[in-house]
């Protein structure tokens, strides 16, 4: 029994180290088309090189950049104005009316650096996905047999993209070699890339686009990674028949891509 | 010299920028004609409406208002169904459309009576919801509301 399993690992030892050598051997041997692509011009290449030399001129005072990767928790809320429906459609107010903060997530990568060797600043590009509670302002009645109910049923679950620049302002809290604490403003664009129900179009009261007051706070530990809590205050980019505030606490972490990869 | 590279430069750093705002404004809204209707269709379609109440009213100045509720009592009752089809508790069937005329939404009713003479009845939709439809009969004369429910 003993012989039998000595064998066997063997045979595996020698069977793994024929694979290694098998493959060290592949990775110092070029094919023919890599040894020709080695001397060829690269378009591609050529033109992304060029565009990072055109950029890195551009953003000549953008230093320090960071790119990490974030994913967060957010905790939603929508407010909506209903009063510019006209439409002779209705929803039970206890039906669609939940007032509560609900979770959501998002994630991507953000950008961190330093403009002019002072400002801090992060550039940030996500994508969430938002779970709204809702609280709609008005409640209409139909005497005398329907009570409460309201003329509009706003979409609560949707897919967004985020674009968001924000200044960090660097607080002077604890030992600033080792812990950052920043206090963060600034603008962000959210754009709903998911689809819109008919409910939400009724009246021209659809809108993509959401623009948002960004205000929070960043703790970065000795660059391993960042923890933020960020609030957002949004509201219909366009003018819309249902304006519709969004509200949005964001919690998350970020880490840098070169310690991640 | 310095002027036009500062020229390239910033074309470099707004042509995105104004390209994400011009999507932002060209794509906010897609509301088609069509879309009132499909939601009021689809709260209509394919539900047994029962008739809760009546009203009626600017009959007389003696009687202004007549009010009749049918609650606990056999009663009216009319289906429309996803297919443009309707049929009521009274034996009348037919077909039907949802049309929205001068911002009025409207349900047509196209039946034959048991004569076999076709006969259109149009009412108004005060109000429709998942479980509730408020209709009001264009006539002249009188104005009678009719409240439905799905039980």
């Amino acid at each position: 029994m003993r012989l039998a399993i000595t064998f066997s690992n063997r045979v595996l030892s020698i069977f793994l180290l024929t694979i290694f050598l098998g493959n060290a051997v592949h990775a110092q041997t070029l094919t023919k088309k890599q040894q020709d692509s080695a001397f060829l011009l690269h378009p591609g290449q050529e033109r992304i090189r060029k565009i990072k030399k055109s950029l890195a001129k551009t953003f000549v005072n953008f230093t320090s950049n960071d790119l990490s990767l974030y994913g967060s928790l957010n905790l939603s809320k929508q407010k909506i104005n209903d009063n510019g429906i006209t439409a002779p459609i209705n929803y039970l107010y206890n039906n669609v009316n939940s007032n509560t903060y609900e979770a959501g997530f998002s994630g991507s990568f953000r950008i961190d650096g330093i403009y002019k060797e002072k400002h801090h600043y992060s550039f940030s590009f996500g994508i969430n996905r938002i779970t709204a509670g809702n609280y709609y302002q008005n409640i209409h009645s139909l005497s005398p047999f329907i009570d409460d109910f309201t003329l509009f049923k706003a979409d609560n679950a949707f897919t967004t993209i985020n674009i968001a620049a924000h200044y960090k302002k660097l607080l002077p809290v604890g030992d600033m070699n080792k812990y950052k604490f920043y206090a963060v403003i600034g603008p962000s664009i959210d754009y709903k890339i998911s689809n819109i129900s008919n409910e939400n179009l009724i009246n021209g009261a659809g809108n993509r686009a959401i623009m948002n007051a960004d205000f929070g706070a960043e703790f970065d530990n000795k660059g391993y990674y960042v923890l933020f809590a960020h609030y957002k205050y949004g509201v219909n980019m366009k003018s819309s028949s249902v304006p519709i505030q969004l509200n949005r606490f964001e919690m998350g972490m970020g880490m840098k891509l070169n310690d991640l990869f | 010299m310095i002027y036009s590279k500062t020229l390239i430069k910033m074309k470099q750093l707004y042509t995105p920028i104004v390209a994400f705002l011009l999507l932002i404004q060209f794509s906010c809204n897609k509301e088609t004609s069509n879309t009132q209707i499909e939601v009021m269709n689809n709260l209509l379609t394919n539900k047994n409406w029962y008739l809760d109440y009546s009203i009626t009213e600017d009959l007389t100045s003696t009687t202004p208002v007549v009010y009749k509720t049918y609650v606990g009592q056999s009663t009216y009752i009319i289906t429309y169904l996803k297919n443009g089809t309707t049929k009521d508790s009274d034996g009348l069937s037919g077909s039907y459309t949802v049309e929205l005329v001068r911002n009025q939404s409207q349900i047509h009713v196209q039946v034959k009576t048991t004569n076999g003479n076709p006969l259109e009845v149009i009412y108004n939709i005060i109000s429709v919801g998942a479980n509730n439809l408020v209709l009001s009969k264009l006539v002249s004369g009188p104005t009678t509301r009719l409240y439905f429910t799905t039980k």
